[in-house]
């Protein structure tokens, strides 16, 4: 486990080199009659932050449901830590342990402790026993910075916290790619920023991330990379500081004009 | 006796089936309101006094009441026909099921509404009669339409009391013809075929209220 | 003839004998209806084209009176060479009445727990099987609990129809006593008393099991 103090900073030079994190080329996934997503390509080298934004219903969340196959892709090519992802594919699980998810809703298990809900993955997947699972849960509550709740359940916490553990209980997998699922969407104002807080202290850390969120000032600091999406298409890449100042599409320029007032 | 002579001899007690239901509906549904109603409002005394009511209709095995009340009615002088002691033990006991669903009705509503009710001028009686009730009502008509079915299925207890409901002529046709497979299947497919149309409407109601829940919340 | 309220109290004890085999058939009701009710929404929950088969048979149980149940098992099972003791029949037969509203309470136990709960447990990599051996199971029967304790109450109340095959429990000593002394209104009316306590009685301690099992959370969730 690398020491939270030492920050290291991140060369993306280094990481072009390597074969990418997710690499996901003309995918595109529909319900029925409705197309959420339409020919997708976006390449995520290992260390990049990148933040998804756009519009409700412009399909950031399926795209990185899809990343996990929370959701089923139709067409298309997905590749995520090396392995190429098909549709029903056997042995997804084992794909999934090294990519960590944290949902809008925590998702935390409610019937289980904080700690038991960080060693349960530990224990059944990785197979630790306990005082091994629980020495690295307690590392990775260290780390979002809430050991102290340890033997509570879930429901004894605020939001904020909940959402803190949610993303202790994925790092503790020792993930490749974390994936930001509105993190802060169904939290209460003043419990944002420090969810914030520990997400921008695994960017320092050189994590692999990819969120989505509205949370603009999140992205400025922490992204290598804004991805626009507008009705299930990637409509506008590029570094936060050209995508705040010059934003090219018409699109872009709307939705950051609502949403920066 | 072919299957079809069989249902058709059963059906022969299905105005018995009928009558005991309607009347113990007429029973059950005043009493689940003014119970429900009651047990909500009310408090002191008179709570305890219609909690015990309530409990004392539903928290006795059915057939137990029936008897009870079949045999004791008459030696406190007071005599009633079978149909009369049957629809009344039915109609009650459902309708202590019924009123705890009115109450957890009322309770479940959100207490703006009263608020609301009251800052509009209108009396409580007049919140409780155009506000709260249509509402409460409205969320309990599953409930109700599966205490309806729990109805229907209890009056096969009339029987016992020698009435000739459809349970009592299966009875009877085994005692012409032994043939207790036939007139037993008979039966379960009678029943079956008078309350699965009830559980199907039923279902259709809950599904069109919850739609109409689920609109009301997107707009 | 008039309520003889001394005699009433005198058959008190007769009355009660039966209250052991009461006891007794509604635990191995309740035990037989919640085995029967899981299965049943497991076979629900199965495959595409064994889900309607077992809606359909969960319906036909809920749809036809408990009485004629039993009376269709106790007149139809010999008729296949099946002999079983009254009792025996009858528990069967209240267990088959009630794993018709058991399923459901499977079911709504098993709906009310969040979608994103497996998805959580599948994005950590979890198998089908651990998910629901330490994910789903354990949430429904917290949500199960309430409602399984209500039926285990219902189940209680429901004893006294094997009475109708002549089971010894608590309603057929009353008919004992009625057939021995030609008096039904006073056996029945004890019959009542005691089973409206017993009701009661077993309402309480579901209540108390429940909190002290602490499967209703102080919290809500």
């Amino acid at each position: 486990m690398t020491p939270i103090h030492e920050l290291s900073v991140h060369n993306n030079a280094q990481d072009t080199m390597q074969a990418p994190a997710i690499q996901i080329e003309n995918l595109s996934k529909w319900y029925e009659s409705f197309r959420a997503l339409t020919d997708v390509n976006l390449t995520i080298a290992y260390g990049e932050r990148i933040v998804i934004c756009g519009p409700s219903g412009s399909g950031k969340s399926t795209l990185i449901r899809c990343i996990n196959q929370l959701e089923v892709h139709q067409k298309g090519r997905l590749v995520v830590n090396g392995v190429t992802l098909v549709p029903g594919m056997k042995g997804l699980s084992a794909i999934r342990r090294d990519v960590g998810m944290v949902f809008q809703h925590f998702n935390l298990f409610p019937h289980l402790t904080v700690l038991d809900n960080c060693t349960l993955a530990l224990r059944r997947v990785r197979k630790l026993d306990r005082r091994e699972a629980e020495a690295v849960a307690h590392a990775n509550l260290e780390r979002v910075r809430i050991p102290e709740q340890a033997d509570k359940y879930p429901s004894q916490l605020s939001g904020g916290q909940q959402q803190r553990v949610a993303i202790a209980r994925a790092l503790c997998m020792k993930p490749k790619v974390m994936l930001f699922d509105e993190p802060t969407s169904a939290l209460d104002p003043e419990m944002i920023n420090e969810v914030l807080d520990v997400m921008t202290l695994l960017a320092q850390d050189g994590m692999t991330m990819v969120c989505v969120t509205h949370e603009m000032g999140f992205a400025r600091k922490v992204a290598d990379r804004i991805v626009f999406m507008d009705q299930g298409q990637i409509v506008e890449q590029a570094p936060p500081s050209e995508f705040f100042t010059n934003p090219k599409h018409e699109r872009a320029k709307l939705f950051l004009k609502q949403i920066l007032h | 006796m072919s299957f079809v002579d069989i249902l058709r001899g059963i059906f022969e007690g299905f105005d018995v089936t009928l009558i005991v239901t309607l009347l113990g509906l007429a029973y059950a549904i005043p009493f689940a309101l003014v119970a429900g109603v009651l047990q909500h409002f009310s408090q002191g005394w008179l709570r305890l006094l219609v909690t015990i009511l309530i409990e004392f209709w539903r928290s006795s095995p059915l057939i137990v009441l029936l008897y009870a009340f079949y045999y004791s009615l008459p030696a406190f002088g007071i005599y009633l026909s079978g149909i009369a002691v049957g629809a009344m033990v039915l109609g009650l006991n459902i309708g202590g099921y019924g009123s705890q669903s009115i109450r957890a009705a009322l309770q479940a509503l959100d207490r703006g509404q009263v608020e609301a009710g009251l800052a509009l001028g209108l009396g409580r009686l007049d919140v409780l009669r155009l506000i709260e009730l249509p509402q409460a009502i409205t969320v309990m008509i599953p409930t109700f339409i599966n205490l309806a079915i729990q109805l229907i299925k209890g009056t096969a207890l009339v029987s016992l009391l020698t009435l000739t409901d459809m349970t009592f002529r299966a009875k009877e046709i085994s005692q012409l013809s032994y043939d207790p497979v036939r007139i037993y299947s008979s039966l379960l497919l009678a029943y079956f075929i008078v309350c699965y149309p009830v559980t199907i409407f039923g279902r259709y109601l809950e599904r069109r209220a919850s739609e109409g829940r689920r609109s009301i919340s997107e707009i | 003839m008039k309520f003889d309220f001394a005699f009433a109290m005198e058959i008190f004890p007769q009355v009660l004998q039966g209250i052991g085999n009461t006891i007794l058939v509604a635990i191995a009701s309740f035990i037989g209806a919640s085995v029967l009710g899981f299965i049943w929404e497991i076979l629900r929950r199965s495959s595409r084209f064994v889900r309607p088969v077992a809606q359909l048979w969960i319906d036909a149980i809920r749809s036809t009176p408990v009485l004629v149940q039993l009376y269709f098992l106790f007149f139809v099972l010999p008729h296949y060479g099946i002999v079983l003791p009254a009792m025996l029949t009858g528990v069967l037969g209240i267990s088959v009445y009630f794993s018709g509203y058991i399923a459901e309470v499977f079911k709504a136990g098993i709906d009310a727990i969040p979608r994103g709960q497996s998805e959580a447990a599948s994005s950590l990599g979890l198998s089908r099987p651990d998910t629901i051996g330490y994910i789903i199971m354990p949430q429904m029967l917290r949500n199960i609990a309430a409602p399984l304790g209500a039926y285990s109450v219902s189940i209680l109340k429901s004893t006294p129809y094997l009475a109708v095959l002549a089971v010894p429990e608590m309603l057929g000593s009353a008919f004992d006593v009625a057939s021995e002394t030609y008096r039904y209104a006073e056996p029945m009316v004890v019959a009542g008393i005691l089973f409206l306590a017993l009701a009661m009685i077993g309402v309480a301690l579901v209540t108390r099991l429940e909190r002290r099992l602490g499967l209703t959370p102080a919290k809500d969730l």
